[in-house]
């Protein structure tokens, strides 16, 4: 472990670490542009000079360029390091245009950032500046190629780190090019990453162009509900509109990366047709009215027909909070346990994935990225759990060995071996594969010849990974995959087991579906009269289920329909309409159908549990409200006094619920604040670390089960 | 000792006569104060005053709405939201002061890149009702270039808006990326 000495301040760190990352490790942030953490050093911009005074290296030197050595004494502000790193600046601004006022990189640019510490403030050359023309690139990233300062991390992290081709360098010296060889889209799924690396403003984020400046925005802390991976964002919101999501660092899932998808999936918040109001048959009521009305329709029903003609259901899109407030207040009025799934089928997939997960197999998205084998069962990664694609390509470049095993053909970023085969065949081949890694010679007579190729790379790897999927695949692979990472392990193979689930919040939903029934065996009971009352949360099952003629007419023999949603969904949709604009057989004179709107994670406190197991928690960025652009049509905000916001009439899931309670029963409801909802979720979910505050779920905080029908643990490593 | 003694004397008297004396004088002077509504005195260029939007030389509004002036407003009395106009130029759908809350201070303008936000020397603004002291875009745009008539930013800031890549001030022409040729 070097010591070293870096500006008077003594630091230990790693060997292999560079001197530049030592530096930070240390609180001295040396100026830089084209090093990266995740894209490694190239020494192109110089801007990283310090001097050396005394150690194995002596004089200036790049620290990105040198490894942490024992005995080094180094100095960031010494006169001949910042005398250097001046002239570096200035002759990165030869070139650069006076265009800042129009440029959104103004306010976070890091170039802007250097040429103002660096203390360069007049331009002394006063020849031409060079030119470049842009290039249209697709609606995601926005080039303006005058603003480049050749620092190659656009080019590294498109080629190198994604494995695209479409974007890249040409030219040489002063007149270097960045971009593609003609106009058109990037081809690259990560591209928007080149935002957050570009260190000035070449590429910019198109969808929020123009749209403001760094320093106006409310940030928070977020996560990406798009897929199961839970990858580390910050939302950025004005006017209460989302403007854009950023990649936020974390060691153990996303790195400094995010996928487009997630870096652009959140139009939904701004959505014109959210639903802002609640409404009784389609006509805008107070939500006091609408929670006294559903309460007393709701103890009508109980009543005449028992707790048990009453059903709930939310999705795997549902935060923790929503699944566990609905589930807590179905117990409470000893109502049907909420389902969270459309099917059977689908349900006890995901419910097996997350019963076998445990601290020894679980392994996160980094230590995908370590791995020296890679079976990937029934997944489309680039579609599925997009950064997935991206850690098995670090793991590939490292030298991994990919095998996909798949009917579909599955496209990645790198070089894999596919093997096309259908769902039954998966079967049968990881059986096969079990029982070669347990024999010593994987070429053994029995084993099917075709799949020898797979026993033999399973058998040589030291560290394999098994991805498997959970939406095309048998219920059986997905035990099997676990068995045979078991088998690995067993094998003193340090295997580990990465499942992909259908939504962010799969696992969430999954440990909380012990007995409760799916819909598509709800429907089944709503036909046959069983259940007369209907509470949808966050889950729109008209377009969801395939047999939508079927849904509504079951919709329409309920005596209540309650839909909860921030999203405009076909189902309430549906509710909207007034019921003598349903064509019904059945009396429609009892039917009451309320929608509620509820909150986005962008607009309050809402925790999610990712594939992994892992708990996780978004702070919201905003209060929720119509966007000042939607209500004034882009126009100045209206020259009034007023004390709400406007739209702003939504509640968090869990209050709606908790109001519920307390309106059915006539009591003092058991969660009447996030902290009591909180310490009952610690209890349902035997959380052992006491969560002090409840905003502050630690990291790395990881949630079992023994296997899915027994008792929770969680595991804090 | 005596003759200080006098001499305070005298100039005690001399104090007090001298006052009245002035004091006599001007009471049969004519007063030299002007009426402020009736006469209005012509105020230096660069009084801070209202604040106004000019315009470039060629009659397209300034503000590029960069949000300069609002970051550096001590009071927050500037707001606006940038926009993509129709043509790709950078504007403002709206901005807004409110010089209820403006303390002149000027610091807009200082901060302003593209000469857009001036302050003028007219001050007659008061207003019964507080919310005529809200001052749209439209209400703060003029037609003209202020104190600095000819400049227009567009010409030297090097995007490809008002006159193509490489027809700006300073600028080579565009480099042409499919030959290695020095």
């Amino acid at each position: 472990m070097p010591k070293l000495i870096i500006d008077d301040r003594k630091i230990e760190v790693a060997l292999g670490v560079k001197v530049i990352d030592a530096a930070e490790q240390a609180g001295i942030m040396i100026p830089r542009f084209c090093y990266h953490p995740a894209l490694g050093s190239v020494g192109a911009c110089r801007m990283c000079a310090v001097k050396f005074l005394d150690g194995p290296v002596r004089g200036l030197q790049m620290s990105c360029m040198v490894e942490a050595k024992d005995g080094m004494v180094i100095s960031s502000t010494d006169d001949e390091a910042v005398d250097f790193r001046r002239f570096v600046i200035e002759l990165l601004m030869l070139n650069h245009p006076h265009d800042c006022p129009v440029c959104d990189e103004g306010g976070q640019c890091l170039l802007q950032d250097e040429t103002v510490s660096g203390g360069h403030a007049m331009r002394r050359y006063m020849g031409k500046k060079r030119t470049h023309r842009d290039q249209y690139l697709g609606e995601l990233v926005q080039h303006e190629m005058n603003r480049c300062i050749h620092c190659y991390r656009c080019k590294r992290f498109y080629q190198d780190f994604c494995g695209y081709r479409d974007f890249g360098v040409m030219g040489i010296a002063n007149r270097t090019y960045f971009g593609r060889y003609s106009d058109g889209q990037l081809e690259n799924p990560f591209s928007g990453n080149l935002i957050d690396l570009c260190p000035t403003g070449v590429l910019t984020d198109k969808p929020a162009r123009f749209k403001g400046r760094r320093w106006d925005f409310q940030r928070a802390p977020s996560l990406c509900i798009q897929c199961s991976l839970g990858c580390h964002t910050i939302v950025n919101a004005r006017y209460r509109e989302l403007i854009r999501i950023e990649a936020r660092y974390n060691e153990h899932i996303n790195g400094h990366f995010i996928c487009d998808r997630g870096r652009l999936g959140f139009a939904f918040a701004n959505h014109p047709d959210r639903p802002r109001q609640a409404l009784i048959h389609g006509s805008a009521v107070t939500y006091k009215d609408a929670i006294r009305t559903v309460a007393d329709r709701l103890s009508t029903i109980s009543q005449s027909a028992g707790p048990n003609a009453i059903a709930c259901a939310a999705s795997s899109r549902s935060s923790v909070e929503t699944i566990m407030g609905l589930k807590f207040l179905a117990h409470a009025l000893s109502w049907r346990s909420p389902g969270f799934f459309m099917d059977r089928l689908q349900q006890d997939k995901v419910s097996a994935a997350a019963g076998r997960l445990d601290p020894n197999l679980a392994i996160s998205l980094r230590e995908v990225e370590q791995a020296d084998t890679i079976l990937v069962l029934g997944a489309d990664p680039i579609q599925e759990a997009p950064m997935l694609a991206l850690a098995m390509r670090q793991a590939h470049r490292a030298g991994a060995k990919v095998a996909v095993l798949d009917p579909r053909p599955v496209s990645l970023p790198f070089d894999y071996e596919y093997w096309p085969m259908t769902t039954d065949n998966l079967n049968s081949a990881l059986q096969e594969l079990m029982r070669s890694v347990l024999s010593e010679n994987a070429a053994e007579s029995y084993l099917c010849e075709n799949i020898q190729p797979l026993a033999i790379m399973l058998q040589n790897s030291q560290r394999p990974v098994i991805v498997c999927g959970t939406d095309i695949v048998n219920l059986s692979v997905i035990t099997a995959a676990a068995d045979l990472a078991l088998q690995l392990q067993d094998a003193n193979k340090c295997a580990g087991l990465f499942y992909v689930l259908p939504g962010a919040n799969a696992y969430g939903a999954a440990i909380a579906s012990i007995g409760s029934e799916p819909f598509s065996e709800l429907l089944g009971s709503i036909e046959n009269g069983e259940v007369r009352a209907l509470l949808l949360v966050e889950t729109d099952f008209l377009y969801h289920f395939p047999d939508q003629a079927r849904v509504k007419s079951a919709l329409e023999r309920l005596e209540l329909l309650v839909v909860m949603d921030y999203l405009p969904n076909h189902t309430m949709e549906f509710v909207g309409q007034t019921p003598a604009t349903i064509s019904s057989s059945v009396p429609t004179s009892a039917l009451t159908y309320i929608t509620l709107p509820t909150l986005t994670h962008f607009e309050t406190q809402a925790s999610f549990i990712n594939q992994e197991g892992r708990l996780q928690q978004a702070t919201p960025v905003h209060t929720s409200g119509t966007p000042l652009s939607q209500l004034t049509g882009g126009k100045h905000p209206p020259r009034e006094f007023r004390n709400d916001i406007p739209g702003g009439g939504a509640k968090a899931a869990w209050r709606i619920f908790s109001e519920l309670e307390a309106a059915i029963l006539s009591s003092h409801p058991a969660m009447t604040s996030f902290h009591d909802l909180w310490s009952r979720i610690e209890q349902e979910l035997n959380i052992d670390v006491h969560i002090e505050n409840s905003n502050e779920i630690p990291d790395n905080l990881r949630i079992y089960s023994k296997n899915i029908s027994s008792e929770l643990y969680c595991e804090l490593a | 000792m005596q003759s200080s003694l006098y001499q305070s004397i005298y100039e005690g008297a001399y104090g007090l006569i001298a006052g009245f004396a002035m004091t006599l004088r001007h009471l049969f002077r004519r007063p030299i104060t002007e009426p402020y509504p009736e006469f209005k005195r012509q105020l230096p260029e660069r009084t801070r005053a209202t604040i106004i939007l000019t315009s470039n030389p060629d009659g397209d509004e300034r503000c590029v709405a960069c949000y300069l002036c609002s970051g550096v407003c001590p009071v927050n009395c500037i707001s606006m939201q940038s926009a993509e106009r129709s043509d790709g130029r950078r504007h403002a759908a709206w901005f807004r002061i409110n010089f209820a809350r403006c303390i002149f201070c000027g610091f807009c303008e200082e901060a302003c890149p593209t000469l857009a936000i001036q302050l003028t020397p007219h001050f007659e603004t008061s207003q019964r009702d507080i919310l005529k002291l809200l001052y749209e875009k439209e209400d703060l745009l003029v037609n003209h270039g202020g104190k600095n008539s000819d400049y227009n930013f567009y010409h030297h800031a090097g995007v490809a808006l008002v006159g193509d890549k490489g027809s700006h001030v300073g600028e080579e022409q565009p480099v042409d990326i499919r030959t290695l040729m020095p």
